[in-house]
């Protein structure tokens, strides 16, 4: 359980924000990492430790995530405040209110992607995996997360087109 | 018609995976191909917002709580098992007693055939569920 508790430690953060760019709400994405971690304890005597642990991790939270997504017709509501501009214009209160509104029109923009696209916009764009582990992680040639994000881009390109940012 | 190099070749370009080489020949491509210097451009203009933004992270409290409230979790998993286990034996012992009595009605009986059926219909509707569930799970063969 003390080896338990350390991985938890050490990849809880990674697994809340992944099953959060599925589902898109705070609570959702804390239940459902937790999720993970569960099946992660129950299936530990099949881990083969030959093999990369954060691939297999993935994987299950992957799975988790996109059969809860199916399992509802609906998501809940869109958690707000989830994404933030990398910026210090948050001195004055017009300058953070003006970021905070623009943060919250991409993360609603990343909410109408299908959770295909969205996964491969935020892996690739967001938290900077490089094309080799995004396709092993999703488990797909390198060519076809390529041409994934390709149109997944294009989307959120038509989904932001004419806001200023 | 669209150029069959604007899906890849303008994500490798703007994100450094080309050889010196490549890239350069792309850049003489880009000269003469509007769709590939389309891409380029709205790619361009979407990484710079995308670059700009990050997911804000939690309060401390937030991860404060969360391993307690997963520990929680897993240890209520484990009494649901025991009260399971309790229940099946009870169960079993209840329908072993009836078995043992035959012929006389009572009302624990009759509860207890109530229940039992009850139960029955439970297992049968979930199984049906869960069948059903798995011919329409498009990530079955996904492996774990």
């Amino acid at each position: 359980m003390e080896a338990f508790g350390r991985i938890v430690k050490m990849y809880m953060k990674t697994a809340y924000s992944a099953a959060l760019d599925y589902v898109c709400n705070v609570e959702d994405a804390r239940d459902l990492s937790q999720d993970a971690f569960i099946a992660v304890y129950r299936a530990r005597k099949s881990f083969d430790v030959s093999k990369p642990f954060f691939r297999w991790f993935y994987t299950i939270l992957r799975n988790i995530c996109l059969n809860f997504i199916k399992s509802r017709r609906k998501l809940k509501v869109l958690s707000e405040d989830v994404l933030e501009f990398r910026s210090d214009d948050y001195e004055t209160p017009e300058g953070y209110a003006s970021y905070s509104e623009r943060a919250g029109i991409i993360w609603e923009a990343l909410f109408k992607l299908s959770p295909e696209h969205r996964e491969i916009v935020v892996l690739r764009d967001l938290s900077g995996f490089s094309y080799k582990e995004i396709a092993r992680m999703l488990d797909l040639p390198e060519g076809t997360a390529m041409s994934r994000l390709y149109y997944a881009r294009n989307r959120l390109y038509e989904l932001l087109e004419g806001f200023d940012f | 018609m669209s150029c069959p190099r604007s899906e890849i070749d303008p994500l490798r370009y703007l994100d450094g995976v080309m050889s010196p080489g490549e890239r350069e020949e792309f850049q003489r491509h880009l000269e003469s191909c509007e769709d590939c210097t389309r891409t380029v451009q709205r790619f361009e203009e979407l990484g710079r917002i995308t670059r700009r933004v990050k997911m804000r992270d939690p309060t401390d409290e937030f991860w404060k709580t969360y391993w307690k409230s997963l520990y929680r979790r897993m240890e209520r998993r484990v009494a649901w098992i025991f009260i399971l286990i309790g229940t099946v034996i009870f169960s079993v012992y209840a329908i072993y007693e009836m078995i043992r009595s035959f012929g006389v009605l009572t009302l624990e009986k009759v509860a207890a055939a109530f229940i039992l059926i009850g139960v029955l219909l439970l297992l049968v509707s979930v199984v049906r569920e869960r069948c059903h569930q798995y011919k329409v799970d498009r990530y079955k063969d996904v492996k774990r």
